[in-house]
């Protein structure tokens, strides 16, 4: 089944989006809202702080509850994570995602300041994807062993890690040694012949004929 | 005698705290440059509101009437978005943009 288009919601989340731009132009790059009636607001990495906290104590926007803070990796991008802010209002019940970039290096502004929740998140990016956040509180490895070495969520980090062959030896303790595997990994090709989007196509790119070195006049 | 909601006390006298809250907003947004976005739509809230608070003196009636919750409530948001006038002061988020992203960096699918 289909779920049916709620057009009243989407344009009321078009008028919420072009309200919030209009007040903060100075952050925002652009705004969009999904066919399935989600908010986002695209950020540079400046706003984060203005951003939430106006989201959070404005009259119009009670955003008050974070209710996830995520990163994607898209390693073919100058800026290649995505932190993806999740936050929810209670008093008008709806929800925005606010998105912001950054690289491996650059640090970005904890949201800890802002909304409490954000600790563990942050952590958990930190540890997962390797993005620094600046003026956090307590900024350490949360689900990774504590000797580990990486970053696992990256796309570059593969399946099997590096050191993950853990056995007692006769040492008596467990020891870290480099994955051996009986079996190489295998990635299958599950492209399908036929196009996935064809509405989604890249616009065709017009050729032109460029002008050739003009011929001197032989004189 | 109580709002029912945990850590909010119930406030005698909000008529007046509210007014007092309003009356500090406006006096910040003065500071504000009178064409930016921020400082029309929360001068308008903040004067319907205010406006409101003035005519209404039955706190039920009042409470019908804004449609937000409890008066203290009312009374927490006028504060959280004073602070944020406050610091809206120092961001001053109605410049043009900061910087413009890569061309690919919102593009998907990749």
């Amino acid at each position: 089944t289909v779920r049916p288009k709620n057009e009243v919601e989407q344009k009321q989340l078009c008028a919420f989006g072009e309200y919030v731009a209009e007040i903060l132009p100075k952050y925002i790059q652009q705004v969009q809202v999904t066919c399935f009636n989600e908010l986002e607001l695209l950020i540079h990495p400046d706003g984060i702080i203005p951003v939430l906290t106006f989201l959070r104590d404005h009259t119009n926007a009670q955003f008050k509850s974070l209710a996830d803070l995520t990163a994607v990796d898209v390693p073919s991008r100058q800026y290649r994570f995505e932190i993806v802010y999740n936050l929810l209002s209670l008093r008008f019940n709806s929800r925005i995602r606010v998105k912001t970039y950054t690289d491996e290096l650059t640090p970005l502004d904890s949201a800890v300041s802002v909304h409490k929740a954000a600790n563990w998140y942050e952590r958990e990016v930190w540890d997962m994807y390797g993005v620094f956040f600046a003026n956090h509180p307590d900024l350490r490895r949360i689900l990774t062993d504590y000797g580990f070495e990486g970053h696992p969520f990256r796309k570059d980090f593969p399946l099997s890690g590096y050191v993950e062959v853990r056995y007692d030896d006769e040492v008596k303790r467990v020891v870290a040694e480099p994955v051996e595997l009986s079996q190489e990994f295998r990635k299958f090709d599950l492209n399908s012949p036929w196009e996935a989007f064809p509405a989604y196509r890249p616009a065709p790119e017009t050729l032109k004929i460029e002008a050739g070195a003009k011929k001197e006049d032989a004189k | 005698q109580t709002t029912g909601l945990v850590g909010l006390a119930v406030s005698e006298n909000p008529h007046e705290r509210l007014r007092i809250l309003y009356t500090k907003i406006l006096g910040v947004l003065q500071n504000i440059p009178k064409d930016a976005a921020y400082r029309k739509y929360t001068e308008q809230i903040v004067n319907e509101r205010f406006s409101l608070v003035q005519k209404e003196t039955d706190v039920q009636k009042l409470e019908d009437k804004l449609n937000s919750g409890h008066i203290e409530e009312v009374i927490v948001q006028a504060e959280n978005e004073l602070s944020l006038a406050r610091k809206m002061m120092q961001w001053k988020p109605w410049e043009p943009l900061v910087e413009e992203p890569p061309a690919d960096q919102w593009k998907w699918p990749i």
